[in-house]
């Protein structure tokens, strides 16, 4: 009977699985041929966008957005032709003669000629990625840094050491492109790709690419709004004239427009032939062509453990100019490690090659100076101070709310948060304070604004012309009406949790109650965007831009939608309504002049300092990192706008050093003690 | 009130377990002391003796800085006070408690907010925690809140699954089959899930103890099931004896049969579970603490000062060796407690079969 019920289960299976096979021959039979009409439709519709897409102007874009115009007029005048063609196809020979063609050639190369190729860089995450994606839902997370930011090539990069401002705009080098030229005129930018340029399946990256990646970013199927309306309100068209030629046409006249085409990649237009609706799903977990070096196969994926990218053996730009001594290691190896600390003890295992000590608890207590590691000289400590925007960890105080309508009430809170004492005692002194929002752009940063002191006097005075004058039992004040003077913090970083505590006890003196709320990253980012903060704790992480934005941040389009309700979903976390502001903002959008838009932004940031809603906490002006002594990097260690340490991938790994070193930890072996500062950018 | 003579027995029994007995001694004074913690631990100083006139500031309003000259109008440093007071010698003086810490300040140490190792000349006994808040402090009062929390967490858990588990019990048929069905369905619900999804849409601007009256909420919702099972296999058992027959032909109602027959007669079992039910309360308010999805920052937690432990296991090993040890303790003692009174209370112990 037992073997009889054994035979059974044997059989059973594996019936199911014959069926099984069969059936999915058929099916994945019918969806072939499904595909392959919808590869042919996709086709089709994008040849038709090509040939019928016309470029509005940003007015009528406006007006259109507003609802000043409707579509069914904007139809009409396409129809009339009064609007240009976005697509247009030309010869060579219509390329206009005379452009200046630049390639960055006469700048100082990056990344060290010491450095050589090989061994394998552990390194870990938080989470595992959501998608493989780069756009669309649930993209956004920090692990697109690794699959683009940190690895992508780009037509042309900014040069990363070289903060002076050119005719236009920063200084570039070269990367996909060949060369480029720029026309200020006609705000167009001429590019020649490099013919060399492939992408990691091996398929030439050519002018159709880039064609095809404005059909894609204007495209609803991509689920992603913020692209659509970017490519849609900033670009005015694209001229191919050849497989490796073409131009980009701006719509805006900024002194930094060529930035726009320049730090941009195209679309692989082979790989998203099944672009549809579905693109989320159909999407998600596959790792689309990159113009990097590094490449994600189908086995190294390992779902929620790690992920593992390797270096293309025949890469593209190995021997380009400032890109053969970058991208050093065959493997990249990332984990996923849910526990900074626990991070932070595979780091000091060896496990891990570096692990960052910008905290000053990590720097001075859990690596200090005199760690056997580091005396042994088997860990090496650095500082590195960088020059760039700073992300402005500021506490957002959302005016829409009761209480923080009053200025009287938000200028008490900026003097009732003891940042400094933070940055002193918590941070000990090596961060530093935050002065305004808008600081690392040379000549647009404000140089005049403080931010306000602590001051429980001057916090009680501005509390008391509020209403709020007694002090009840607890010692927060009351008003007249018995109401306490409590608003709620919160923040989505639990690592600063710490900090946030101090400034709630040193606020209570000043008779102001803080309701800490420390949540998980995303269910705090998920509040702010949902405007149900009162007063909220966060950085935004900047580009390495020009100038400032204020439009995202500050404008009241982004405060409030047209019916009076709080407009969700964007970085307007004061929910700042200020019409001279909005402007002001206006103007400087439109601004074509660098010296106005200076003046404009000076202008800015004395209004927001005046209106008290932002309250500046702290910059930190370096990062500081450990790293074990087999990973190397160059001698000035990295690049003046750098954010990490990996960011430019300058690194790379001494494979004997590696093996000296292991053993080195079972033995007695020193080596010298290393502890750097790397002050070259410190202002 | 006089005791049911077998009750009594029981009791008596109870008390002759010694380990059991003695925990439970050791239980009732933590909970009593607790309840004086501020006289014990705190930065308010028990007595002032300023310009004649004598301050109790433990309790009631703060005093504000200006009172004793001080220059500030918040809440008086009676430390820093303390030290005046000694350097002054004007004949002021003041008391401080045995322990001068309050569980939220934070305190420097080197002029740094950092933890600091435990020392005797500071009066920070098991040291301070990340912001230099003193440990002491932070154990006791967390302790204190867990208590109290499980406490109120066995009561209304107890009430509920009590009260429903009995009406199954007692009413049988389809009240039982329906409301058995539900409570599986209901069971089956993650509990640590729906905490987080609450507790991430639970506006901020609440005050605190409204949100620890939700995680309470949450838990006793997600806590009363267990309960149900053994009250209604207890009902059906005595609802079927003839005592219980007996008050029907006297004309008692279900509420008196159920609430004055039923339930005292199904008391050994609910008591024999209470240690248990508290020895969870705080293990599932300590497991979320440490997630930090529990108690919101920065009232004193168990919870979160073993999370602040293991993420700085190396560099202050006494923040994770005094909540460990604080929590093994605690646990221990309502363990014993519980083992003693299920002996005390085992029905077997009155039977003998032969």
């Amino acid at each position: 009977m037992k073997t009889l019920y054994s035979l059974a289960t044997l059989v059973v299976p594996l019936f199911v699985f014959f069926g099984c096979s069969s059936k999915s021959d058929e099916s994945s039979k019918e969806q072939d041929a499904e595909l392959q009409v919808k590869v042919e439709s996709l086709k089709a519709e994008v040849e038709d966008y090509y040939r019928t897409k016309v470029a509005l102007p940003i007015e009528v874009q406006d007006q259109l957005e507003n609802g000043e115009v409707t579509q069914e007029e904007i139809d009409q005048r396409t129809a009339a032709g009064e609007f240009p063609k976005f697509f247009q196809f030309k010869n060579l020979e219509n390329l206009p003669t005379g452009l200046a063609w630049e390639d960055g050639s006469d700048l100082p190369e990056i990344g060290s000629p010491k450095a050589t190729k090989g061994g394998t860089s552990y390194g870990t995450i938080q989470d595992f990625p959501r998608t493989l994606r780069t756009i669309g839902p649930d993209s956004n997370g920090s692990f697109r840094t690794l699959l683009l930011d940190d690895v992508a090539v780009l037509i042309a990069h900014r040069h990363p050491n070289i903060d002076e401002i050119g005719p236009n705009g920063f200084r570039y080098i070269a990367g996909l492109a060949k060369e480029w030229a720029i026309d200020k005129a006609s705000q167009t930018v001429y590019i020649r790709i490099d013919p060399k340029a492939r992408w990691s399946d091996g398929e030439p990256i050519t002018s159709d690419d880039f064609l095809f990646k404005f059909f894609f970013m204007h495209s609803s199927y991509i689920k992603a709004p913020w692209y659509n309306n970017f490519y849609n309100r900033f670009f005015s068209g694209i001229t191919k004239y050849d497989d490796l030629t073409f131009s980009v046409k701006l719509s805006v006249d900024k002194p930094n427009f060529a930035t726009y085409v320049l730090e941009d990649i195209p679309i692989p237009e082979h790989f998203y032939g099944e672009l549809g609706d579905d693109f989320p799903e159909r999407y998600q977990w596959r790792f689309a062509p990159t113009t990097g070096a590094y490449a994600l196969k189908d086995e190294d994926i390992r779902k929620g453990e790690s992920l593992t990218f390797t270096r293309l053996e025949d890469w593209w730009a190995k021997d380009k100019r400032n890109f053969r001594y970058r991208y050093n290691y065959d493997k990249r190896h990332i984990r996923v490690v849910r526990d900074v600390a626990k991070s932070f003890e595979m780091f000091k295992k060896g496990e891990l090659d570096a692990a960052s000590l910008t905290l000053a608890e990590y720097w001075y207590d859990k690596l200090p100076n005199n760690d056997p590691l580091v005396e042994k000289g088997l860990v090496s400590k650095a500082i590195f101070y960088n020059q760039r925007p700073r992300p402005p960890y500021a506490m957002w105080i959302n005016r829409d709310k009761p209480l923080l309508n009053d200025r009287n009430i938000r200028l008490g809170i900026q003097y009732a948060s003891n940042w400094q004492l933070v940055i002193d005692k918590y941070f000990r002194g090596d961060y530093q304070r935050l002065n305004h929002t808008a600081i690392g752009y040379g000549p647009f940063t404000h140089p005049g604004i403080k931010a306000r002191e602590f001051s429980v006097d001057k916090a009680l005075e501005h509390f008391a012309k509020a209403g709020f004058k007694e002090r009840g039992p607890d010692g927060i004040l009351v008003n007249d009406a018995g109401a306490k003077l409590s608003v709620s913090l919160t923040t989505g970083y639990t690592t600063l949790k710490d900090a946030l505590t101090i400034i709630k006890e040193e606020a209570a003196k000043a008779g102001l109650e803080f309701r800490l709320q420390i949540m998980d990253n995303t269910a705090g980012f998920k509040l702010a965007m949902e405007k149900q903060h009162e007063i909220h704790f966060m950085a935004w992480g900047y580009g390495a831009e020009m100038y400032p934005r204020y439009w995202e941040t500050f404008h009241s389009v982004n405060a409030y939608n047209p019916d009076g309700s709080i407009k969700t979903q964007t970085n307007n976390l004061n929910s700042m309504n200020i019409s001279e502001l909005d402007d002001l903002i206006d103007a400087y959008r439109a601004s074509t002049d660098s010296s106005e838009m200076i003046k404009m932004a000076h202008n800015m940031e004395e209004i927001i300092h005046n209106d008290a809603s932002v309250v500046p906490a702290f910059q930190i002006p370096f990062y500081r990192i450990g790293y074990w002594r087999w990973r190397q990097y160059p001698d000035d260690f990295n690049l003046m706008i750098s954010e990490s340490s990996s960011e430019f991938a300058l690194s790379w790994m001494d494979v004997e050093e590696k093996r000296r070193t292991l053993r080195a930890l079972r033995s007695d072996e020193t080596f010298e003690k290393s502890i750097k500062v790397y002050d070259q950018y410190k202002n | 009130m006089r005791l049911n003579p077998l009750t009594a027995k029981k009791l008596n029994r109870f008390r002759h377990i010694k380990r059991g007995y003695y925990s439970f001694l050791a239980i009732l004074f933590l909970t009593v002391l607790s309840a004086f913690a501020e006289m014990l631990i705190n930065s308010r100083a028990l007595v002032v003796h300023y310009e004649g006139e004598y301050y109790f500031p433990t309790y009631g309003e703060f005093v504000p800085g200006d009172t004793f000259g001080l220059g500030y109008s918040y809440e008086t440093n009676y430390r820093d006070l303390s030290e005046r007071f000694k350097t002054e010698d004007s004949g002021n003086w003041l008391l401080m408690p045995l322990v001068p810490y309050d569980p939220f300040e934070n305190n420097e140490y080197g002029g740094i907010f950092k933890p600091t190792p435990p020392s005797f000349s500071d009066r920070h006994l098991l040291g301070t925690d990340t912001t230099g808040r003193d440990i002491v402090a932070r154990l006791f009062y967390g302790l204190r809140i867990a208590l109290l929390f499980s406490m109120a967490f066995l009561v209304l858990t107890y009430v509920i699954g009590i009260a429903i588990g009995c009406l199954m019990g007692y009413f049988g048929g389809l009240v039982d089959l329906v409301g058995q069905r539900l409570i599986e369905i209901w069971s089956n619900m993650p509990f640590l899930y729906v905490v987080i999804i609450v507790f991430s849409v639970v506006p901020s601007t609440l005050s605190n103890v409204s949100r620890i009256l939700i995680l309470l909420t949450i838990m006793v919702a997600f806590s009363w099931m267990g309960m149900t099972y053994y009250m209604r296999t207890g009902a059906y058992k005595e609802k079927a004896r003839d005592y219980v027959a007996a008050v029907e032909a006297l004309g008692g109602g279900p509420v008196r049969i159920i609430f004055r027959h039923i339930i005292p007669n199904t008391l050994a079992t609910i008591v024999t579970f209470m240690p248990f039910t508290i020895v969870g309360a705080i293990t599932a308010v300590t497991a979320l603490d440490y997630l930090g999805f529990g108690l919101p920052p920065p009232t004193p937690s168990l919870g979160e000062l073993l999370k602040q432990g293991t993420d700085n296991l190396t560099t202050a090993p006494w923040i994770v060796a005094s909540s460990f040890f604080a929590l093994v303790f605690l646990l221990t003692l309502v363990a014993f407690v519980g083992e003693a009174i299920r002996e005390a209370f085992d029905p077997k112990k009155f039977t003998v079969y032969q």
